[in-house]
C-alpha cells in the first residue's frame, strides 16, 4: 500500500466513522440486541430479568393468538399489495395517455402517499363511522365497518390501498415516461394490437420497476403498524391484529420486553426473508440476461 | 373513433381521481362543519361553515405544542442524518473505503429493518440515558432509519459526478473536505434537498417510536397527539378533523411546492439502477 | 449535534436541582386527571396550603384516558434513577394499578402514617383496592360501581319491577318491546368493545355465575365450566335479541347515550351516569331507576365491579411528610364532601347519607347500598396483564368468532405463560 493509498484510507475512515458509529449504536446494535432480548424473560415492572432460552418461541409456536396474528399479517400483506400493484399499474398506464389534469393527479397521488399514517387512520375512521360515515351514506347501508368481524380486515386493507397505491402508480408512471415512442411505433408496424403491445413491450420494460415496488410494498405491509393500531387497534376480537400490533401490545402495554421482542424478531426474520428472496430473483434475472 | 375513446379514458381517469380525493376532501369539509351537523348526514353540505373546531384545537388541545415538537424533531433529525450521512456518502462514492461492500449492504439492509424489532432495545437505551419523553430520544430514534436512507441515496447521487471533477479539484490543491463542499455538494444540491425533505417527512409522520418514547406534551409529536386526541363524553369528530388537517399541512406544502424534487428523490431508488 | 444533545441532557439533569434548603418553602407536585365541569381540586389545594404554611402544591394534569395515564407513570417511574425522582410527589391512581405500582417499588408504604382503622370509613371494596401484601399503599379517593339502570317509566307502565335475574330481565325486554312496538327501542345495552370495560362486564358475568377470574390459589379461570357459562351469557344477550349486535363495539359513553336518549330499556353502567341522566333538561330526567345487576337463576342480584381512583405517594419523594399530608387531606371526609358536591362519588360511606349532599344528589343513599355489595377487580400486580390478555378472547366470544369453551381454554393458556414466575 502506498503512502497515498494509506492517506486516502485514513481520510475515508474519517468521513465514514461518525455515521458508522451512529448506525452501530442506533440500528445495528438494537437489531442484534433484540435477538438476545428475545431469549430472556424480562419484565421490568416486576423486576424480572433472566435467561429463558427459546421458551418464548416455543410458546408462540402453539399460541393461537400468534397464529391468528400471523394469518392476519399474511392476508393483509397479500391483499393490499396485490390490489396496490393492480390499481397502481392501471392508473400509471391510464395517466400516460391522459391529456388533462396530469399535474394535479401527480400532486394528489403524492399527497395521499405523504400523509402521516395516523391521519389516514383518522380519515378512514370517520368515513367508516356507522351512523354518519360517508361510506354508509353513499352506499345507502348501515354497516359497522370496523366493528363487524367480516368487514374490519377488508376495511383496513382498503385504507392501506388508498394510502400506498400512489407509490406503485408513481414508480410505474415514471418508468413509462422513459420508454421511447419509437418502441411503440415499431410494435405498431409489426401489427401488434393493444393487448399484445402491453404483453410483449410494456410489461417486460416495466418488470424491473414492478419487482422493486413489489419488494418495497411487501416489506412495508409486513412492517405496517400505525394504520391498524389507530384505526382498529387490532379489534374486533383480534381479527385485525397483525404481528406488529401483537408485539407492540406485549411490549408496552405490560412491558413484557422479552416476550414482545420474540414477536418482533419473527417480524424481522420475515422481512429479511422476503428481501433475500427478492435479491435471489433479481440475481437469477441478471444471470439470465 | 380513437379520439372519442381517448376522451372516455380521460374522463374515466378524472372521475377516478375525484373519487380518490374524497377521503381527504371530506375531512377538510368536516373540519369546517358546525358541531350540530356532524352526525346529521345527509345533507353532505353544511348550512354554514365554522372555524370553531380549529379554535378548539388551538386553544384547548395539545396540538399547538405537538406541532412545535414535530417541527423541532423533524428539523433536528434531518440535520443530524444529513450531517453524518453526507460525508459518509461522499467517502463511499469517491474514496476507497475499507469494507465498502459489506458496509453498503448493511446500510441498504438496515433501511428494511422493522421498527417493531428495534423499538425494545431502543427503549432500554433511552431509559438508560434518561432520555424518555425528550426531543433527543425521538431525534436519535428517527435517525436510526433516516441515516441509512440518506447514505444510500446520497451515495448514488455522488457516484454520478464524473471522477475528473474531483480529480481536477484535487489537482488545484483542494483538500477532500473542500472538494465535498465546493464540488459534490453544489452538484448534488437538488438531490440533497429532496433527500432532506423526505427525511423530514418520515420524521414528521413517524408514529411507533414517538408513541413509545413520549409521555407528555413536552415531547409528543403530531401523530401521537392525533392518535390520543381526547374526547371527554364523545369523540370530537370535528376537532379531530381539524387536527388532522393541521397535521397534513407540512406534507401538503412539501408535495405541492416541491413536487419535482420529491419525485426525483422518490424515484432515485428505482430508476438509477 | 451530539454535543448539543449532551449539553441538553446536562441542563435537564441540572434542572432537577440539589437537596432543598430547610428554610425554603417545600413544593409538592400533585399529578391528577382533570375533573369534569367545575374542577374542585384548585379549591381543595388552596385550603390545604392555608393549613400548611411553608408547603406549596403544584398541580399537573394527566392525560385523559386511563391507558395514557398508565403509560405516563410507567415511563416516568420505571427505571428512573431514585436520586432524580420522577418529578412528582402525589399521584392519582386508577383503582387497578395499586398492587402493580406497589410491587414495582414506586409507592411509599403509607401504613406507618395512618391511624389504626383509618380506612374503615371507606367502602370495603374501595379499601381493599388500597391494600396489597398486608400494607396500605394508597388512599381511596373516589368511587364507581357497575349497576343496572332501567327505564322506570316503561317498567311501571307494564307492571314490572326491576329484574333480579337474567331471566326476568329477558322477559321484561320481550314484554315491553312487544307492547311498545318501537323498532328503535333496544333491550339491554352494555360494554362489549375490546377494552377494559369489557373485562368489567365479564367479571360481573363470572361473579353472577358463581365463579371468578382468579381462584384462591391464583389459578386463572379455575372453574372452566362456569366460566364458559358466564361468557356464553354475554354472547347470548346478542343472539337472543335482548341486546343489539352493536354492543360488541360499544363503550360506556356509546351505551350511556343510547339509554339516555331513550333508545334502550336497560343499561349496565357506572354510578357516574346517573348525574347525567338526572341533569336538568336531559330527556331521561326522572324516568331512570337503578338496581343491582341481575343474577343468575334464583341466587338474586349480583355484585357490580368497582372503579374509581386512589391517591399514592411516590417512594422517591423528597418531601414525604408534606406529600402524605396532602394525600390524607384530599382523602379526608371534608375534602371528599367538596368533591361529592360536584360530579364525583366519594369512597367514604358516611357521605352517602349526608343531608346536604343527599338534597343535591337524591340517589346517593341508594348508591350506598349497591356499593356495599360491590366487588373490586382482582387485586394483583399482574392485573393489567390479566385484563389485556383476556380482552381479545372475551371480544371473540361476544362477536361470535370463538366458542366460550375455546376462549376460556385459550385465555388460561395465554395467562399461564404470561404469569409464570411473576408471583
Amino acid at each position: 500500500m502506498t503512502a497515498r493509498e494509506r492517506a486516502e484510507r485514513r481520510a475515508a475512515i474519517g468521513f465514514v466513522a461518525p455515521a458508522v458509529v451512529t448506525l452501530a449504536a442506533l440500528t445495528a446494535g438494537p437489531a442484534l440486541w433484540v435477538f438476545w432480548l428475545s431469549l430472556r424473560q424480562r419484565v421490568p415492572v416486576f423486576g424480572i430479568d433472566h435467561f429463558a432460552g427459546i421458551a418464548h418461541y416455543a410458546f408462540l409456536a402453539t399460541d393461537p393468538r400468534f397464529w391468528s396474528a400471523f394469518r392476519v399479517t399474511a392476508v393483509f400483506t397479500v391483499a393490499s399489495v396485490a390490489l396496490e400493484l393492480l390499481l397502481g399499474l392501471g392508473l400509471a398506464l391510464a395517466l400516460r395517455g391522459q391529456r388533462v389534469g396530469r399535474r394535479a393527479a401527480l400532486a394528489l397521488l403524492l399527497l395521499a402517499w405523504a400523509l402521516p399514517g395516523v391521519v389516514t387512520a383518522r380519515l378512514f375512521e370517520w368515513l367508516y363511522h356507522p351512523a354518519a360515515g360517508l361510506v354508509n351514506v353513499a352506499l345507502g347501508v348501515a354497516l359497522n365497518w370496523l366493528g363487524d368481524p367480516a368487514l374490519a380486515l377488508p376495511a383496513l386493507v382498503l385504507a392501506d390501498v388508498w394510502r400506498t397505491m400512489p407509490f406503485v402508480a408513481l414508480f410505474c408512471y415514471a418508468r413509462l415516461l422513459t420508454i421511447p415512442a419509437a418502441v411503440y411505433e415499431a410494435a405498431a408496424v409489426d401489427g401488434a394490437g393493444r393487448a399484445a403491445t402491453f404483453r410483449f413491450v410494456t410489461l417486460p420494460l416495466l418488470a424491473p420497476v414492478l419487482l422493486v415496488t413489489l419488494l418495497f410494498r411487501t416489506l412495508d405491509a409486513l412492517r405496517a403498524f400505525d394504520l391498524m393500531f389507530v384505526l382498529t387497534g387490532g379489534g374486533p376480537a383480534g381479527l385485525t391484529e397483525t404481528l406488529t400490533v401483537y408485539a407492540y401490545r406485549s411490549l408496552f402495554q405490560t412491558l413484557r420486553l422479552g416476550f414482545g421482542s420474540a414477536i418482533g424478531v419473527i417480524v424481522f426474520v420475515l422481512v429479511m426473508a422476503v428481501a433475500a428472496a427478492y435479491l435471489s430473483v433479481l440475481r437469477r434475472r441478471e444471470a439470465a440476461a | 373513433m380513437t379520439s372519442r375513446r381517448a376522451l372516455v379514458a380521460d374522463v374515466a381517469v378524472l372521475v377516478f381521481l375525484a373519487l380518490y380525493a374524497v377521503p381527504f376532501l371530506w375531512q377538510v369539509l368536516t373540519s369546517f362543519k358546525p358541531e350540530a351537523e356532524l352526525l346529521r348526514v345527509p345533507p353532505l353540505w353544511p348550512t354554514t361553515l365554522t372555524l370553531s373546531h380549529y379554535e378548539v384545537v388551538f386553544t384547548q388541545s395539545a396540538m399547538p405544542r405537538a406541532l412545535l415538537n414535530s417541527l423541532g424533531v423533524g428539523v433536528l433529525t434531518t440535520a443530524l442524518a444529513c450531517a453524518l450521512g453526507v460525508p459518509a456518502a461522499f467517502a463511499l462514492a469517491t474514496l476507497r473505503v475499507p469494507a465498502a461492500g459489506p458496509l453498503m449492504l448493511g446500510v441498504v439492509a438496515s433501511t428494511a429493518f422493522p421498527q417493531i424489532a428495534t423499538v425494545s432495545p431502543l427503549y432500554l437505551v433511552m431509559r438508560a440515558l434518561g432520555l424518555r419523553d425528550t426531543w433527543a430520544a425521538l431525534v436519535l430514534a428517527d435517525a436510526s432509519f433516516a441515516l441509512p436512507f440518506v447514505i444510500w441515496l446520497m451515495t448514488r447521487f455522488m457516484r454520478e459526478i464524473p471522477r475528473e471533477l474531483s480529480e481536477a479539484a484535487a489537482l488545484d490543491g483542494a483538500g477532500r473536505w473542500r472538494t465535498l463542499l465546493s464540488v459534490h455538494l453544489p452538484l448534488t444540491a437538488p438531490g440533497l434537498a429532496s433527500v432532506a425533505l423526505l427525511t423530514f417527512l418520515f420524521a414528521w409522520n413517524e408514529f411507533l417510536f414517538a408513541f413509545t418514547f413520549t409521555a407528555t406534551e413536552a415531547s409528543r409529536t403530531v401523530p401521537v397527539a392525533l392518535a390520543l386526541f381526547p374526547g371527554v363524553f364523545e369523540v370530537p369528530w370535528g376537532d379531530i378533523a381539524a387536527a388532522s388537517i393541521l397535521a397534513s399541512i407540512p406534507p401538503v406544502l412539501i408535495v405541492v411546492g416541491l413536487q419535482r424534487w420529491l419525485v426525483r428523490g422518490l424515484l432515485a431508488g428505482a430508476l438509477t439502477e | 449535534m451530539r454535543a448539543i444533545l449532551l449539553a441538553a441532557a446536562v441542563v435537564l439533569l441540572a434542572g432537577c436541582g440539589g437537596p432543598p434548603r430547610a428554610d425554603a418553602p417545600v413544593t409538592v407536585v400533585f399529578k391528577h386527571a382533570r375533573m369534569f365541569g367545575d374542577d374542585p381540586v384548585p379549591r381543595l389545594v388552596a385550603a390545604f396550603e392555608r393549613r400548611h404554611p411553608g408547603v406549596r402544591v403544584k398541580t399537573e394534569a394527566l392525560g385523559s384516558s386511563s391507558d395514557e395515564q398508565h403509560q405516563f407513570f410507567v415511563i416516568n417511574l420505571e427505571g428512573s434513577a431514585a436520586a432524580r425522582g420522577p418529578g412528582f410527589d402525589v399521584m392519582m391512581l386508577d383503582v387497578i394499578w395499586v398492587p402493580e405500582f406497589a410491587r414495582a417499588g414506586w409507592l411509599l408504604d403509607l401504613t406507618p402514617s395512618l391511624a389504626p382503622g383509618e380506612l374503615d370509613a371507606h367502602f370495603p371494596a374501595a379499601a381493599e383496592a388500597a391494600r396489597w401484601n398486608g400494607r396500605v399503599w394508597a388512599l381511596p379517593w373516589n368511587f364507581n360501581v357497575g349497576v343496572l339502570y332501567y327505564r322506570a317509566d316503561l317498567l311501571a307502565r307494564h307492571g314490572l319491577g326491576p329484574p333480579r335475574s337474567d331471566a326476568e330481565l329477558a322477559r321484561a325486554v320481550q314484554r315491553i318491546r312487544a307492547a311498545e312496538r318501537d323498532p328503535k327501542l333496544e333491550g339491554f345495552v352494555w360494554q362489549g368493545k375490546q377494552y377494559e370495560g369489557l373485562t368489567c362486564n365479564a367479571l360481573e358475568a363470572l361473579w353472577a355465575s358463581g365463579t371468578a377470574l382468579l381462584g384462591p390459589d391464583g389459578e386463572v379461570l379455575p372453574d372452566t365450566t362456569r366460566a364458559a357459562h358466564a361468557l356464553a351469557r354475554l354472547r347470548g344477550w346478542i343472539t337472543d335479541g335482548i341486546s343489539p349486535p352493536w354492543v360488541s363495539a360499544a363503550d360506556e359513553e356509546l351505551t350511556r347515550r343510547a339509554f339516555g336518549d331513550g333508545r334502550a330499556i336497560f343499561l349496565r353502567n357506572w354510578f357516574y351516569a346517573m348525574d347525567l341522566f338526572d341533569a336538568p333538561g336531559a330527556p331521561g330526567r326522572g324516568k331512570v331507576g337503578i338496581a343491582a345487576l341481575p343474577g343468575r337463576g334464583a341466587a338474586g342480584p349480583s355484585p357490580g365491579s368497582t372503579g374509581g381512583s386512589l391517591l399514592g405517594v411516590s417512594r422517591t419523594t423528597r418531601h414525604p411528610a408534606a406529600a402524605v399530608a396532602l394525600a390524607r387531606f384530599l382523602a379526608s371526609e371534608e375534602a371528599q364532601r367538596v368533591l361529592a358536591g360536584g360530579s364525583v362519588l366519594p369512597t367514604r360511606m358516611a357521605l352517602y347519607h349526608d343531608p346536604a349532599l343527599v338534597a343535591k344528589r337524591p340517589h346517593m343513599p341508594r348508591f350506598h347500598d349497591l356499593a356495599l355489595a360491590a366487588r373490586p377487580r382482582p387485586v394483583t400486580p399482574a392485573y393489567l396483564m390479566l385484563s389485556t390478555s383476556l380482552q381479545p378472547e372475551l371480544s371473540a366470544v361476544v362477536v361470535g368468532v370463538k366458542t366460550p369453551e375455546r376462549a376460556v381454554a385459550d385465555a388460561r393458556r395465554q395467562l399461564a405463560y404470561a404469569l409464570q414466575g411473576l408471583r
